[in-house]
């Protein structure tokens, strides 16, 4: 049982850095992790008129949560997709190696790596704009980054097999970027919405990543709010892990009936 | 008189079935997810913080400005389709091959996505009235229809420009992107002009849709064609520039690729 979570454990992190050496020159994921988040950064720095540190690390979190979801959406979405345009989806299915495991190395390595948006934007903050740039809470907050980080990779679990499955939903893509930025209150608060729409920010994980994140960036985030919204991620987590673990059955199967690992 | 007929029988039918063979997004689902639902999810989000900003006062300022904004995907990124995917579907050694008129081939790749444009601004200003209360009880509706026009034409003029870098370049999404939001930054659609510092007022300045979103915004407040007609000029003039500038890339990249046998190459 060790030796096996060993194995999976290497082919995991071996997926893990081939993915990030894969990206690392990729003009697509470049703009998503780097560009976007901080051109967002600079628009809502300046929209929000920002004249405060608080005001900023709170564009700085809000702005690095959008790289972590559109990477999550566009990047993490086609992890599996990717594979089956190289041709490579039937030799990793043939392996050994479960598949989700793959994924999630590749997940995490998405994940990871989109965290260079948050960076981006506190960087251009403090530098470009010479805010003071002030976590209120450390130790909450680099709880809330593992846990978020958990969360997205989980997530990405789901989003994977289910792009894969019905290519039509993936066409829906571009339009799943902005949704999720204003449910989830990444640069204003979900208050500011029709009521109606609040248990769709609840059901989302990234709306409780960036209460967590929020509230332990700036003043006002309380411990208990905090380790409440912690709890949810966690909660969020394992019901994705679960989702995802029956999808790539039925993923699985599906692909193999059809005959379709190869092609579309 | 011949001639004349023959170029605009070149200009229509490049323009239509460039159009119908290269734009990407032409399907249903992927059209309705970019072109209606992801634009609306735009101005939605921009016009949320907008007011987290300054208010709920203030909201037409982003409505009308991201509503205008919304030309930019098809004059950004349908242009580029129509142009780059002449590269991507190797039928660009046929193009070139043939005797057509440069000019006319050219400019027939930004038409239809011109109208598709237009019908996209105003699905915004729709979604502006129906979701979020956008008042166009002072708007001269003429006026603002000729805005439409021309800074859809003006942004498709750089669109075009945009295409032509995408036959000499591999990373072209990652450029269209990177305009894309830095029109969002920089024409006025959310920042207003006088907020922002000096040099990149500059930039405002020489980008499309600047000039535009300032005339919807007039318009819109009541204002008639006559005190919007410079800014529409200047948007227009931006737009020539840009569509001139694309067309010298498109000649001089047709031969030198000939030059050194390249049209193939990627």
């Amino acid at each position: 049982m060790t030796r096996k979570w060993v194995a999976y454990s290497r082919a995991a992190l071996t997926a893990f850095e081939m993915s990030l050496r894969q990206n690392i020159m990729d003009g697509f994921i470049i703009f998503t992790v780097l560009i976007q988040p901080l051109l967002i950064a600079l628009l809502a720095l300046w929209m929000l008129r920002a004249e405060s540190g608080d005001q900023a690390i709170f564009v700085v979190v809000g702005s690095g949560m959008t790289g972590l979801w559109s990477s999550l959406l566009f990047i993490s979405g086609n992890s599996i997709t990717g594979e089956r345009w190289s041709g490579t989806l039937e030799i990793l299915v043939g392996q050994p190696t479960p598949l989700p495991v793959i994924v999630f190395g590749k997940n995490l390595a998405h994940v990871t790596q989109s965290l260079g948006s948050m960076i981006i934007a506190f960087l251009l903050s403090s530098v470009f704009f010479s805010f003071h740039l002030e976590v209120q809470q450390p130790l909450l907050f680099v709880l809330s980054i593992l846990l978020t980080v958990i969360a997205f990779v989980s997530f990405g679990l789901i989003i994977a097999p289910v792009f894969i499955m019905n290519p039509g939903v993936q066409g829906w893509q571009n339009a799943m970027e902005f949704p999720v930025y204003i449910l989830s209150g990444f640069l204003f608060p979900i208050a500011l919405l029709p009521d109606w729409t609040t248990p769709f920010s609840y059901i989302l994980s990234p709306y409780w990543a960036a209460r967590a994140l929020h509230g332990a960036t700036t003043p006002g985030g309380t411990a208990s709010d905090i380790l409440f919204s912690l709890a949810m991620l966690v909660l969020f987590s394992l019901i994705y892990l679960l989702i995802s673990s029956y999808l790539f059955r039925k993923m699985l199967m599906k692909t193999r009936e059809d005959a379709t690992l190869g092609f579309q | 008189m011949t001639r004349a007929f023959r170029n605009l029988r070149i200009f229509y039918q490049g323009a239509l079935l460039s159009y119908i063979a290269l734009f990407a997004w032409l399907r249903p689902i992927t059209y309705l997810a970019s072109k209606v639902i992801m634009p609306l999810n735009q101005l939605l989000f921009f016009t949320f913080l907008g007011i987290s900003a300054t208010g709920r006062d203030s909201a037409s300022f982003y409505i009308i400005g991201n509503a205008v904004q919304i030309t930019a995907i098809s004059g950004i990124y349908g242009v580029t389709f129509s142009i780059g995917g002449e590269r991507w579907s190797g039928t660009l050694p046929y193009l070139f091959g043939t005797p057509a008129n440069r000019m006319m081939v050219f400019l027939g790749r930004g038409f239809f996505h011109v109208l598709d444009g237009m019908l996209g601004v105003v699905v915004g200003f729709l979604w502006g009235v129906l979701l979020l209360g956008l008042d166009l009880s002072q708007t001269d509706f003429g006026a603002l229809g000729l805005t439409i026009l021309v800074t859809t034409l003006s942004t498709s003029g750089l669109g075009l420009l945009m295409g032509c870098l995408s036959l000499i370049t591999r990373n072209i999404m990652f450029v269209n992107n990177t305009v894309y939001f830095l029109l969002l930054v920089f024409s006025g659609a959310n920042i207003p002009l006088s907020i922002l510092p000096a040099s990149m007022r500059a930039v405002a300045n020489v980008l499309p849709l600047t000039r535009g979103i300032a005339a919807a915004r007039e318009i819109i407040a009541g204002a008639g064609v006559a005190q919007v007609r410079s800014l529409l000029a200047g948007e227009f003039g931006v737009g020539l520039i840009y569509a001139a500038f694309g067309y010298v890339l498109f000649r001089w990249f047709e031969i030198q690729a000939k030059r050194r046998g390249t049209l193939e190459d990627f």
